[in-house]
């Protein structure tokens, strides 16, 4: 008696098909799996002997072989419980293989039976559907997650007695036992609400606002400096506010992360519909901000792919662990190694940072800052110079006057600043049309002498400023492409010398402090 | 060898060697040494092995020191390297040891020196003040120096962080002469970030210490140097300190020395001025001007043979050479103190009644700072800087 019924194991934010193949002969009685199986695999053996016997079926004294193909594919989740369940039950003859046909399970079982939700639904189901199947037999807390993809049934699931009697139930005709679930998603995408707070919540700091709207337009890396409590946190939570919404698409993308790092289905969403904000505490590990482990995981840094990573304290974090966001900033991915390959995770995030200006945070206001010049140029210090070099905008936030708190003149609203971002945006798209660049933030030296022509007039100026502000020449094309988003949001062609001017003020911080 | 050198700088070896074998905080031990013979002969007799014996019994401990030093030291040799390597020693005993230090009490036995001493036919002040400042310190730091190089007169200072270093920056910037007093052996800089003043201070003035070459910078060192600064100088200038400080330390030996003292005005609620407030307060002179300054010097010593040049108008008045308007508007509002964007932003709303963007601001700024009207602190902060 031999089944074989379709699964599948998620690799990175990839998936793979596994057929799962179940054998019950006559023999010493034992209960075998193999196919490169990690442990919690191979413990479904348990897993499914209990469950089956609580669901009112013993397991017959027999020899039990499953085989999870391809067999030099190594295997990992908990999603292989149901269908080594569903192969048994065929072998035991309560269900017809037929019945199993062109459908893929997924799902882990409890001791007592029931079906339990799994990480990676979202795609090993695209995966699927890709491959042709027509149906998929699933937790019945995955079914929405696994419905987003659309052209393929979603059944879910409470219990193995319910996914058997579902599938004698298309054996006798009886098709729509257990409703697919299904998901309108364009019209689910309409009325999702995005409820993120708004930056007219904070009242001055124009300065930090602007930088921000600047940093948003062309998507490049920010770091704002400003002493305890000036509110860069409320600030920088804002943020996402003023991006451009999610579109679908990337939705997509994102909430595959999501899926594969199990929360998708514990946030309770069927998509992730807002732009992800990710905050760290300083003591992370560089595993957790990158992502790793002996079977990888996302990190944060993936997490927060199309929204923002934000590190509060900055010089706290530890510096190899800065360090790792150098791949992600320059390729826009992570990528970790194992014996069991390469698995790759998208990581195009915008980095904000904040920090304190010196160790006690008042510098350059002498009459409180107690540090020494020679400390407020350590703490600064403490971030790698190749990190600095990605953050083209440097803005300072200052401490909150009485007077600005009290008079509460509610600045611009997110909505509004937002349109002008989209503008930019608009204009990066057409400018970049046919290229691999996405924003201005993503041109390198070349491209900024494409696309960053100066007048005449303007290059005398910048030659001036080059001279009179001792700027580097990355300096001076961080100086270049900021200016150029500067200009898209004022609607212009050309880079004016008051785009420059304002580009040279968000200029890189050590080159700020003497 | 010891025939290539005069009997004067061979005596001048042995000294150092007593200096170094002495250790520091001996000049008393050193002074009474002196009733035992010269420093050859001290030199000899430790040899011998009798100094101890020959000693008050009080010193007999350091007479035993004095010995077990004699053991693998090169006398001559040591010495030879040091005058090699640029530093020269002199001797309270000799001619060419500052007139000025020898007339203070507790002046230093031996001073070594690097570059050259401060001519003694000139004026010296001492531009002295906190390590950590504000950016008025700097500006004024750089100011006086400037001027009072300018107008011949010489620098002296610590070259230590903040004030002293920038004044003495600014001093050699202008051409003049400055000397450095360390609280190290004059081989080492210290700090270290004022690699590029030190260099200087050796090609175009000097640097001094009563400590031996190769004493390694040491906390305890520093105070007892300050005596070194107020005893070179004829009259002492305060930048800026808070009220319990260091710079008041000097101060407080300067007038022992019986200095002239002056002190560069703050406003009340700075805590980096308050040790200058408090001065004035006290009867310093107070200095509000580089030229009233050079007025109050010369009147000082009148009949002296300090010789003056000419002290520069000293303008903080911006003379408004093709300026736009928004750029003179705003020039007005900067201060001495940096203040924030936003602040400039509220300033200009209140005092012209109509608002300014960020990029018109960042703008203007910039062009204040290119044209060096203006300077930017951090981030977002912006002062006034003199042209």
């Amino acid at each position: 008696m031999f089944s074989a019924i379709r699964s599948g194991t998620v690799c990175g934010i990839g998936s793979h098909l596994v057929q799962v193949e179940v054998d019950l002969s006559k023999g010493l009685p034992c209960f075998q799996m193999v196919g490169l199986l990690s442990s919690e695999v191979r413990e479904a053996r348990e897993r499914v002997r209990v469950a089956l016997k609580n669901s009112g079926i013993t397991l017959p004294p027999m020899c039990i072989n499953v085989n999870l193909s391809p067999a030099d594919l190594r295997k990992e989740g908990t999603m292989f419980d149901l269908p080594v369940a569903v192969g048994i039950l065929i072998c035991l003859g309560r269900i017809s293989q037929d019945s199993a046909a062109d459908t893929i399970f997924l799902g882990e079982l409890g001791l007592n039976g029931e079906v339990k939700p799994v990480r990676g639904v979202l795609p090993i189901v695209t995966k699927a559907k890709e491959s042709g199947l027509r149906r998929c037999i699933l937790p019945k807390d995955n079914a929405m997650e696994g419905a987003v993809v659309g052209g393929i049934e979603m059944i879910g699931v409470a219990s193995i007695a319910e996914a058997a009697a579902y599938l004698q139930g298309v054996e006798e005709g009886k098709e729509g036992l257990i409703a697919p679930v299904r998901i309108d998603v364009e019209s689910l995408w309409e009325e999702r609400e995005e409820q993120t707070p708004d930056l007219a919540d904070i009242s001055g700091q124009e300065a930090v606002k602007r930088a921000i709207e600047v940093a948003a337009a062309g998507f490049h890396h920010l770091l704002m400096i400003g002493p305890p409590g000036s509110g860069k946190t409320m600030l920088a939570k804002r943020i996402p506010s003023i991006l451009p919404p999610l579109s679908l698409q990337e939705s997509l993308e994102v909430s595959a992360v999501y899926s594969v790092s199990g929360l998708l289905h514990t946030s309770r969403e069927i998509l992730i519909t807002k732009r992800p904000f990710l905050n760290p505490h300083h003591t992370i590990t560089g595993q957790a901000l990158a992502g790793g482990g002996r079977v990888p995981v996302p990190g944060i840094v993936s997490l927060s792919h199309r929204g923002i990573l934000f590190l509060d304290e900055l010089p706290e974090f530890k510096r190899e662990t800065l360090d790792i966001l150098r791949q992600p900033l320059e390729d826009r991915v992570v990528q970790i190694a194992r014996s069991s390959g390469v698995y790759v995770f998208p990581a195009d995030f915008m980095l904000v940072g904040a920090m304190n200006p010196c160790p006690c945070g008042y510098y350059p206001d002498m009459a409180r800052c107690r540090c020494t010049p020679y400390e407020v140029r350590r703490y600064l210090g403490r971030i790698s110079g190749p990190i600095l070099d990605r953050i083209d905008i440097c803005v300072e936030a200052m401490p909150l006057q009485f007077r600005e708190i009290e008079r509460s003149r509610t600045g611009e609203s997110s909505a509004r600043i937002r349109e002008r971002v989209l503008r930019a945006r608009q204009m990066q798209t057409d400018r970049f049309q046919g290229g691999n660049l996405r924003f201005n933030a993503d041109m390198g030296a070349v491209d900024v002498e494409r696309f960053c022509r100066l007048g005449t007039g303007e290059r005398k100026y910048m030659e001036r400023m080059f001279r009179a502000m001792h700027l580097s020449a990355r300096g001076y094309h961080r100086i270049l492409k900021v200016a150029r988003t500067i200009a898209d949001l004022a609607g212009e062609a050309a880079i004016r010398e008051e785009h420059l001017a304002e580009a040279i003020c968000y200029r890189q911080v050590n080159a700020k402090y003497e | 060898m010891v025939g290539d050198m005069t009997e004067k700088e061979t005596e001048k070896a042995y000294i150092h060697w007593l200096y170094q074998a002495a250790g520091m905080g001996s000049r008393t031990f050193l002074r009474d040494l002196e009733q035992v013979g010269t420093a050859r002969a001290v030199y000899e007799m430790a040899a011998r092995g009798v100094l101890a014996d020959r000693l008050q019994d009080r010193y007999r401990k350091k007479g035993g020191k004095l010995q077990n030093a004699v053991k693998d030291y090169d006398v001559i040799g040591r010495y030879e390297e040091m005058t090699a390597r640029g530093i020269s020693m002199v001797t309270c005993r000799e001619e060419g040891y500052p007139r000025r230090l020898a007339a203070i009490q507790d002046a230093p036995y031996v001073l070594y020196y690097a570059g050259s001493l401060p001519d003694e036919e000139r004026h010296c002040v001492a531009v002295i003040g906190a390590r950590s400042c504000t950016e008025y310190g700097k500006a004024m730091a750089k100011e006086f120096g400037a001027v009072l190089a300018r107008a011949g007169i010489l620098v002296i200072s610590g070259m230590a962080r903040g004030i002293d270093g920038i004044g003495q920056s600014a001093a050699l910037e202008a051409g003049g002469y400055s000397m450095g007093v360390l609280g190290c052996g004059v081989d080492i800089c210290y700090p270290s970030e004022n690699r590029a003043l030190y260099e200087r201070l050796l090609a175009q003035g000097g640097v001094c210490s009563e400590y031996p070459p190769g004493t390694a910078p040491k906390a305890v060192l520093f105070p007892p140097r300050n005596r070194i600064i107020s005893g070179l100088c004829d009259g002492l200038l305060v930048i800026e300190a808070k009220e319990r400080s260091g710079t008041l330390i000097t101060v407080d030996m300067a007038l022992e020395q019986g200095r002239e003292v002056y002190a560069v005005p703050g406003r009340v609620t700075d805590a980096l001025s308050a040790g200058c407030n408090k001065l004035i307060r006290q009867g310093a002179g107070l200095v509000a001007a580089p030229e009233e300054f050079l007025e109050d010097l010369q009147a000082e010593t009148a009949g002296n043979t300090g010789r003056f040049l000419s002290g520069r108008q000293l303008s903080f008045q911006i003379e408004g050479t093709q300026m736009e308007g928004t750029q003179k508007e705003l020039l007005k509002l900067l201060d001495f103190q940096p203040s924030s964007m936003e602040a400039l932003q509220e300033a200009y709303e209140d005092a012209y009644g109509r608002s300014i963007g960020i990029p018109k601001l960042c703008h203007t700024l910039v062009q204040l700072c290119v044209d060096g009207y203006a300077g930017q602190i951090g981030g977002s902060y912006y002062l006034k800087r003199r042209t």
